[in-house]
């Protein structure tokens, strides 16, 4: 994949919406994670997630009349839809909207709304269902939505693929770019797990850590007492698009979408491939692709499922892949500190890992405190460690045994960042 | 309240728009681009609020606000 850019980010996650909160409060390794506040829980075996709050005073553009009828996984995709496109210093009338498409990955839909609508069907019948359901609830529906804000109308698509589904949506979001077909692409995911039904689905897969106790300290990856990931909603969209183009019109140039890979370990529907060798074959395809020397990889965002399937399996993959070498990369999962935000999990770590290059900061994977013997690389516990970054690669994992890996380059040709807005001070 | 100012209201407040923004004599579509969905809900709730049936194509989106309170007039009235 050649000369692929992202020029502008968004986030919404349980840190912070905008990349400079999110920045702001991550960089040293805090916990947002809490018991959930939305519903009643109590009888769920695990009842802690990473919340957002404060989503409405984002959404200037999005009406009362508007909000009622979506679910709020797409109010988080067009609130960092706005940020993404504002970042980049986009004004869509000067691009011409055929050209322009949306990638966005999700796992589970819009529970929040369907829940809702489902016990009215059963208490007041056929006739006390939204009629605003049908459009609210399906996994594209963010696509849809984002499409219909803006007026885009070019190629587009939505990836459900577990937590790998947004890394796909940006991969597949920049070969189509790079292919000619689009001249920007909007590219992320969203997902809302925190509602009774969503919430229950994951905990019968028995995906999640039941630390209900001490919420800060439950999402463990890599650690010998983990138990689980810890969901979290929130969205992470970026802009992608064709470096000549983002250099004529003076775009934030952040990094480089240089290789992708994507494939299957064919092995059970719950647990991982012991080896990690589909996995590690992912990395080796992603790293040829960007024409990445093994030595330049200076950091990789981890998938850090938290089970010990994921974790050996993940670790291994990296060992078998860099070798001796494996130990001296920093591997960390920065979502230990605000949960697992499923199919949007992948484009908030691409944004992460940009962040960590733009300030030379890996972020810590946090509640590491007692190693897994077989898991002995290093996770930057605890503590956020500084380091110049050029390259850097990001894992995805899904249920079922789906691998993804993106290989990006860091844009900025030595500036010096100095504040997250507008992002003109990384211009090339 | 008289069945104008009823018909009003809950076309405000099923559509979430200003008072300003309902124009008596103008189609629902061109005065305030409502769509299909949103006249489901809006059928909805005046059959619940005046307790009457609404058959289809009675009240669509290219209807004004002064049709439907015709309709409900009459529907009422024969109810």
């Amino acid at each position: 994949m050649k000369d692929i850019v992202i020029t502008g980010m968004g986030v919404a996650a349980p840190p912070g919406i905008g990349t400079e909160d999110f920045w702001h409060n991550i960089r040293d390794g805090r916990s947002f994670v809490g018991p959930i506040s939305r519903f009643d829980s109590s009888l769920y075996p695990s009842r802690i997630a990473g919340q957002i709050n404060g989503l409405e005073s984002y959404s200037e553009r999005l009406s009362p009349r508007l909000l009622k009828k979506i679910d709020r996984f797409s109010h988080m995709a067009l609130v960092t839809s706005e940020l993404a496109l504002k970042d980049a210093s986009i004004d869509l009338h000067n691009f011409n909207l055929n050209r322009t498409g949306i990638f966005m990955g999700n796992t589970l839909g819009g529970w929040l709304f369907a829940e809702t609508e489902l016990r009215d069907l059963h208490v007041e019948g056929r006739e006390g269902v939204s009629p605003y359901m049908a459009s609210a609830w399906f996994p594209a529906a963010p696509q849809g939505q984002i499409s219909i804000l803006y007026g885009i109308k070019g190629y587009s698509k939505t990836v459900i693929a577990d937590r790998a589904g947004s890394l796909m949506a940006i991969a597949y979001g920049a070969q189509i770019l790079a292919r000619g077909k689009l001249d920007l692409v909007l590219a992320g995911g969203t997902e809302a797990p925190v509602t009774p039904y969503a919430l229950l689905c994951c905990n019968t897969y028995d995906l999640l850590s039941r630390k209900n106790d001490a919420p800060e300290t439950a999402y463990a990856p890599f650690d010998k007492n983990r138990d689980g990931l810890v969901v979290a909603e929130g969205a992470g969209i970026v802009t992608l698009e064709r470096l000549d183009d983002a250099r004529k019109r003076n775009a934030p140039l952040y990094a480089k979408i240089c290789g992708f890979y994507t494939n299957c370990d064919g092995h059970d529907r719950v647990v991982f491939e012991p080896e990690g060798l589909a996995l590690a074959w992912a990395i080796e395809e992603a790293l040829k692709e960007a024409e990445f020397d093994k030595d330049s990889i200076d950091y990789i965002c981890a998938d850090g499922a938290a089970n010990a399937s994921g974790d050996i399996s993940e670790t291994r993959a990296i060992k078998k892949v860099f070798g001796k070498r494996a130990k001296e990369i920093p591997v960390s999962a920065p979502k230990s500190m605000f949960g697992n935000l499923l199919g949007a999990q992948g484009s908030v770590d691409v944004i992460t890992t940009v962040l960590s290059m733009m300030f030379n900061n890996i972020c810590p994977t946090i509640n590491h405190r007692n190693p897994d013997p077989e898991c002995d690389l290093d996770y930057v516990p605890n503590k956020a460690q500084q380091k110049d970054i050029k390259r850097a690669l990001v894992i995805s994992r899904g249920r079922g045994g789906i691998n993804a890996v993106m290989a990006l380059e860091r844009l900025r040709n030595g500036h010096k960042p100095t504040t997250l807005t507008g992002g003109n001070h990384y211009v090339s | 309240m008289s069945v104008e100012q009823e018909v009003q209201q809950i076309i405000i407040q099923t559509l979430n728009v200003l008072p300003e923004e309902l124009k008596i004599d103008e189609r629902l579509y061109d005065s305030l681009g409502v769509d299909s969905t949103e006249m489901v809900e809006l059928v909805i709730v005046l059959e619940k609020k005046f307790g009457i049936t609404i058959e289809d194509k009675q009240i669509t989106k290219f209807s004004s606000p002064r049709e439907i309170i015709m309709l409900m007039e009459q529907k009422r009235g024969t109810a």
